[in-house]
């Protein structure tokens, strides 16, 4: 037991370094691909199909094609056709889109809870179809989403451990590399278990409390 | 190439399946006990869903293969995938069994009660079908999740779809083809669970009706 | 022919204001939804301040031909002009087109319709802001000025979910007015209240009637149709029924149709 603990002290400062990686890669793909995920979202909502179409593909590859296949088609796949991404710049493609199809569906969502009398009151009121969105649709859409925003965010942190297939140094990788080294595997992989819930079980329960409070306004 | 990355498919179905399996029926005993209406059993059941969403499939994979499996037990790739797996989507199965539970009318527990009928019947004859109807969709839409999920057992060495594509990569140095293409069967896999899940929805929804 | 027909709906009773164009004009106005004809031949024209009401069964078309007036719906055929701008169902309407033609128009709906995140004093100031590109403050002062004649100066700073029925109806109605309409719709705007609260807003109708604003108010409200209104229409399957001076109208009607609507709402 004292010795698990050593060996726990003795590896944590290095999968640290790792999970400080994941969290910077999870943030970037939030940050670029929850702005994308409305922009999709929005031309969903369009009649013109030359927006349409291509958001459609893009929303079902995101979503339909597993997230690692995807990590490793841009990785792996994309030099044959002259680009070569880092492993840090394929992950963060790969998750942004990821990102981007999920939270345009979770996006859409939320505006769509915004009752229809509301637009229509601004469009009597002969606000332009950017400013029923800008000061209507988006202030009360938008909030409705940030639970399943959240929740989807968590679920980011845990997808980044699959980032090791590309070499990225987070922190599963860390883990793996301390593992093949030490053959310790079970105590080592129960370190970056607790170190995962220990970000993502207070974010589940944040996550919890917002969509019963939510709930509690409708 | 494609033969090869074909020949994965009936391994990510498998695994699939298996996971499910497992997954429904721990779901239905962490739902049991969330509900028991005894304050231990619903704690440990809190604590055991929110311990299994907590940490990320490859972890759980990881350590029940290298981890358990270095050990004393020997445990394939494939049995600590369906492991991992299972114990993710039990708890999520769990929270969507609950949820399910409260959209059927208490009026209906009541009403069984009424009849003088046992807890037990109770709960197989009028809870559990109507549980079975309410969470379908939500089943198989996580069913569809999880069979992209299964990917990431490639990573412990589970020959399937994903699994295929990274090695015909490597071997034909072709990855841009291999994994378009695993992904496209990914999507090609799930549009007729979909179809299917919706047409069964449907009738089952017009019997009710009925 | 549908001009024919248009003329012959001009009635002479109300055109006091004499060489003054008629406000709204619609003309051989059709809404379909599907298969299901909601609008059939339309033909209504309103002079400036002048108050209609519209009244008639539950599914007669009411909502519709009011949302056809400012193009929330649109026509499936016929024409529509409101003040000096003219839309036709058969033409494509541009995006400033519709603007323009919304501009003169204000409305008032059942359910209110305020924005539940802004302020009462933001709810009125806001088009102002960007439709008629006023400065906040200036907005902040006509708004204020209008809650103040509504009855609510005391209520600007609140959100609209802390105001009753009839005080976010008035808010509602001064929201619309803050942009200097020429032509008001109002769709049931009592429908939704108790009473007592429907009071309220209907004195603040009457007052904007007296005051010369030309109204058409789709209404449950029979004392109100009768009395303040000048003229009175009443709707059934998608048609004009009935038309004429208010009292007239509600006292002697000549079809079978509009007798029997009547009589099964002044017997209530
Ligand atoms: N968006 C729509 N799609 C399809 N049908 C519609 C739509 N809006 C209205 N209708 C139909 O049009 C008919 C007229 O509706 P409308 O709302 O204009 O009636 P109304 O006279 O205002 O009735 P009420 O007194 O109940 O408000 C109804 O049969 C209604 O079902
Ligand atoms: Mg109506």
């Amino acid at each position: 037991m004292i010795d698990m603990l050593e060996f726990w002290r003795q590896s944590l400062p290095q999968l640290l370094t790792g999970y400080r990686l994941s969290l910077l890669v999870t943030g970037a793909s939030l940050f670029l691909g929850i702005p994308l995920g409305l922009l999709l979202a929005l031309s969903l909502q369009t009649r013109s199909t030359w927006l349409k179409l291509p958001s459609l593909s893009v929303v079902e590859i995101g979503r339909g094609a597993s997230i690692l296949v995807l990590l490793q088609f841009v990785y792996f796949g994309m030099p044959s056709v002259g680009l070569t991404f880092s492993s840090f710049a394929s992950v963060t493609i790969a998750f942004t889109w990821c990102t981007a199809a999920y939270t345009s569906e979770i996006i859409r969502a939320g505006l769509e809870s915004v009752p229809q009398g509301q637009r229509e009151a601004g469009e009597a009121l002969g606000m332009t179809r950017l400013d029923i969105l800008r000061i209507v649709i988006l202030p009360q859409g938008l909030p409705v989403s940030v639970p399943a925003l959240l929740g989807f965010s968590i679920l980011m942190l845990q997808a980044s451990s699959l980032a090791f297939v590309v070499a990225l140094p987070e922190l599963m990788s860390k883990a793996q590399l301390i593992g093949s080294n030490t053959f310790r595997y079970m105590p080592l992989f129960t370190l970056t278990a607790i170190l995962y819930a220990a970000v993502c079980i207070p974010a589940t329960i944040v996550v919890g409390f917002l969509e019963r409070r939510l709930s509690r306004h409708f | 190439m494609m033969a090869t990355i074909l020949s994965g498919v009936t391994w990510t179905i498998a695994l699939s399946l298996t996971a499910l399996a497992i997954g429904i029926i721990l779901g239905g005993v962490l739902c049991a006990m969330r509900t028991s209406g005894v304050a231990l059993l619903d704690f440990a059941a809190t604590v055991l869903i929110l311990a299994f969403r907590s940490v990320p499939p490859i972890v759980w994979l990881f350590l029940i293969y290298f981890g358990i499996g270095s050990g004393i037990v020997q445990v394939s790739p494939f049995q600590a995938a369906a492991i991992g797996l299972g114990l993710i989507t039990g708890a999520n199965m769990a929270e969507i069994f609950r949820g399910s539970l409260k959209a059927i009318h208490p009026g209906q527990g009541e009403a069984a009660r009424a009849l003088s009928m046992p807890p037990v019947w109770r709960m197989v004859d009028v809870i559990i079908p109507q549980l079975m109807r309410i969470s379908l969709p939500s089943v198989v839409s996580y069913g569809i999740g999880l069979l992209k999920d299964t990917a990431i057992a490639s990573t412990i060495g589970v020959p399937e779809i994903a699994f295929k594509a990274s090695h015909v990569s490597q071997v034909t140095f072709r990855g841009l083809e291999s994994f378009a293409f695993a992904g496209a069967l990914y999507i090609l896999l799930s549009v007729p669970i979909a179809l299917a899940s919706r047409e069964i929805d449907q009738r089952l929804r017009a019997r009710v009706a009925k | 022919m549908p001009e024919d027909d248009a003329l012959m709906h001009i009635l002479p009773s109300q055109t006091s204001s004499g060489s003054q164009r008629v406000m709204v004009e619609v003309a051989g106005l059709c809404k379909d939804f599907g298969a299901h004809r909601v609008l059939d031949n339309i033909h209504l024209t309103v002079d400036p301040g002048e108050v209609i009401a519209i009244i008639g069964p539950s599914g007669s078309g009411k909502s519709t031909l009011l949302r056809c007036i400012n193009l929330l719906e649109r026509p499936s055929a016929g024409a529509i002009r409101v003040g000096d701008v003219e839309i036709d169902a058969f033409r494509k309407i541009t995006r400033r087109e519709l603007l323009a033609f919304r501009r003169p128009i204000g409305m008032v709906f059942q359910s209110f319709n305020l924005f539940p995140h802004l302020s009462v004093l933001r709810n009125v100031s806001i088009a102002q802001e960007r439709v008629l590109k006023r400065s906040r403050e200036e907005a902040d002062a006509v708004s204020r000025q209008l809650l103040e004649r509504v009855g609510l100066g005391s209520k600007a700073d609140q959100y609209p979910a802390r105001c009753s029925g009839g005080q976010q109806q008035r808010i509602a109605i001064a929201r619309a007015l803050a942009l200097e309409p020429e032509l008001m719709l109002f769709d049931e705007p009592t429908s939704a209240l108790d009473p007592e609260l429907g009071l309220e807003v209907l004195n603040v109708m009457q007052e904007l009637a007296t005051a010369g604003m030309t109204m058409i108010v789709v209404t449950h409200e029979m004392h109100f149709a009768e009395s303040v209104s000048n003229r009175v229409i009443i709707m059934a399957d998608g048609k004009i029924i009935e038309e004429g001076p208010s009292v007239q109208v509600m006292r002697s009607p000549h079809s079978e149709r509009a007798k029997q609507f009547l009589g099964a709402v002044l017997n209530r």
